[in-house]
């Protein structure tokens, strides 16, 4: 009984660990952007400031949220790195002047708000609605 | 009080009332304080040691002392999608080192031609080895102190900057062979009137009045491997210093201070390493005296850390140093160090840290000033930090 009870318990958090990984963040751009697909390499380099640009040669501007469920996983899934991570990597840029933070909110309808009227403006999202005027980028490995 | 330590205080206080003023402002989830485009963003650390034994880095450690204060603040602009300008006003006190002098940090302009190359120009952190440029940015890291064989913190100033150039930019190699970032430099470098060197001197007898420095050159070229968090690199500077005091002179021609390092990060792992020589063959000229002020300097660090949970980060590193041009076995000419370390982030912008030493030789860090009965070929020291940055 003991035995049975465990291997549900097992199966139960394995198919909860499967159904969180399997959630992902919608990747937003600006109308303005051609390209349809980017790759999680260019992502980081995007949002690490290493790159500036689209594979399509257009200038990219990176925005990102302040924090939360949303903000982390797109940093998991996507640049390979925690939150944490992520900000002292920054912090390390911006202390030695060589680079500015990408812009960050604190809500995900102010980001989406910013791509919308930014060219080259790219970031990530929970979902969006058909009048958010921002087109979907899908990430590809 | 001394009046240096009350200028001090006074300056760090009106710092802090900047740096409050800027959070208070702030709504929400503080990341940096916007102001119609222009980006301002500081931190400030307050550190404590405690040593058994000898006196640390020109403090009464031995006693327990907090004469350990860093500040920084920086204001930066874009304009337009390619040129970005800014400045970091710093100031430190560290033992009898830095104090009330608020200093330019770097201060420059970076035009981004494209991403395979950018033109950085004005006063400029010299890129070298893992951690040169950000060694005085405590919020970057777990370490309360870096390794000392390589980042000397009080003698930071004649290799944390130039004033100059770089240029600088990345290749990407495609999936199989990651990207080349590299760096090249050339420009000034000065020792300031308050580094461990200018001390040092003068405990030879030769007291500096002006600051004194000399070209400087160099380059990095980093390897970002197409295995994820693997980051191969190598760097070499090359500086040349010279310095006329009322006694007397220091002249040290150009000489190479090669690095080369590693690095691993992926998740909660971190680990690194890093070979590094600083040969220096140079003369202190006192009168009719002429003192030869020569080493070989050989450095080697590994280190590895772990996040533990999303607030509480630990690790260890060992730190390894010896000057090959004189007689490697007497402590005086070595420095070995052991350390534990852990840091905890209350959030994301203020943390705490702790770090054990266990000190081997005594080559690096101390001072007759604060130790006039010779010092112990051991010790151990407790540092503690706690820090704020936006």
């Amino acid at each position: 009984m003991n035995r049975a009870c465990f291997l549900i318990l097992l199966l139960g958090s394995l198919c909860s660990w499967s159904a969180a990984s399997a959630q992902d963040v919608v990747l937003v751009a600006n109308k303005g952007v051609r390209i349809s697909e980017i790759t999680n390499a260019d992502l980081r380099a995007i949002f690490m400031g290493t790159k500036t640009r689209f594979a399509d040669g257009s200038h990219a501007v990176p925005v990102i949220l302040k924090g939360g469920p949303v903000h982390e996983v797109f940093l998991r899934n996507h640049i390979g790195e925690g939150p944490e991570e992520f900000r002292s990597d920054w912090r390390k840029v911006v202390f030695t002047g060589q680079g500015a933070m990408p812009k960050a909110f604190d809500s995900e309808s102010a980001l989406i708000e910013y791509v919308a009227a930014t060219p080259g403006a790219v970031g990530y999202v929970s979902r969006i609605s058909s009048q958010d005027g921002v087109k979907v980028l899908a990430a590809v490995k | 009080m001394s009046t240096r330590m009350h200028l001090l205080s006074r300056h760090l206080l009106l710092f802090l009332s900047v740096c409050a003023c800027s959070v208070g402002s702030c709504t929400g989830t503080l990341y940096a304080q916007d102001l119609g485009g222009i980006v301002v963003h500081g931190f400030v650390s307050q550190g404590f040691l405690f040593s058994s034994n000898n006196n640390y880095l020109s403090m009464k450690s031995s006693d327990g002392s907090p004469q350990w204060t860093d500040a920084a603040v920086n204001i930066s602009e874009s304009l337009g999608d390619n040129l970005h300008v800014g400045m970091q006003f710093h100031m430190y006190q560290l033992g009898q080192f830095g104090g009330s002098n608020i200093m330019v940090d770097w201060a420059s302009g970076d035009y981004r031609v494209n991403d395979h190359f950018g033109i950085r120009a004005g006063k400029v952190k010299t890129i070298w080895g893992l951690f040169n440029d950000s060694q005085d940015i405590d919020a970057v890291f777990l370490w309360i102190l870096l390794p000392q064989g390589s980042y000397s913190i009080d003698h930071k100033s004649f290799y944390l900057a130039h004033v100059g150039g770089d240029v600088y930019g990345n290749f990407f190699l495609g999936k199989r062979a990651g990207t080349l970032h590299y760096v090249a430099y050339g420009g000034q470098a000065t020792i300031d009137l308050n580094d461990g060197y200018i001390q040092t001197f003068a405990e030879l007898g030769l007291v500096f009045t002006n600051s004194l420095g000399g070209k400087t050159y160099g380059g990095d070229l980093q390897w970002e491997t197409p295995l994820r968090g693997l980051v191969l690199g190598s760097s070499g500077n090359w500086l040349a210093a010279d310095g006329t005091a009322p006694a007397g002179s220091f002249h040290s021609p150009a000489y190479t201070v090669p690095s080369m390092y590693g690095k691993f990060s992926r998740g909660k792992v971190y680990l690194a390493g890093e070979y590094d020589r600083i040969p220096i063959n140079a003369t202190i000229t006192v009168g009719p005296t002429v003192i030869p002020f020569v080493a070989d300097g050989r450095s080697w660090f590994a280190m590895g850390s772990y996040r533990l949970t999303k607030k509480f980060q630990a690790g260890s590193y060992y730190s390894h140093y010896v000057n090959k041009a004189a007689d490697t076995t007497q402590p005086a000419n070595y420095s070995k160090d052991w350390v534990l370390s852990g840091r905890y982030d209350f959030n994301p912008y203020f943390y705490a840290k702790l770090e054990g030493h266990f000190l081997h030789g005594t080559n690096l860090g101390y001072y007759t000033s604060t130790n006039p009965n010779g010092l112990a070929p051991d010790s151990k020291m407790l540092a503690a930090k706690i820090g704020f940055s936006f």
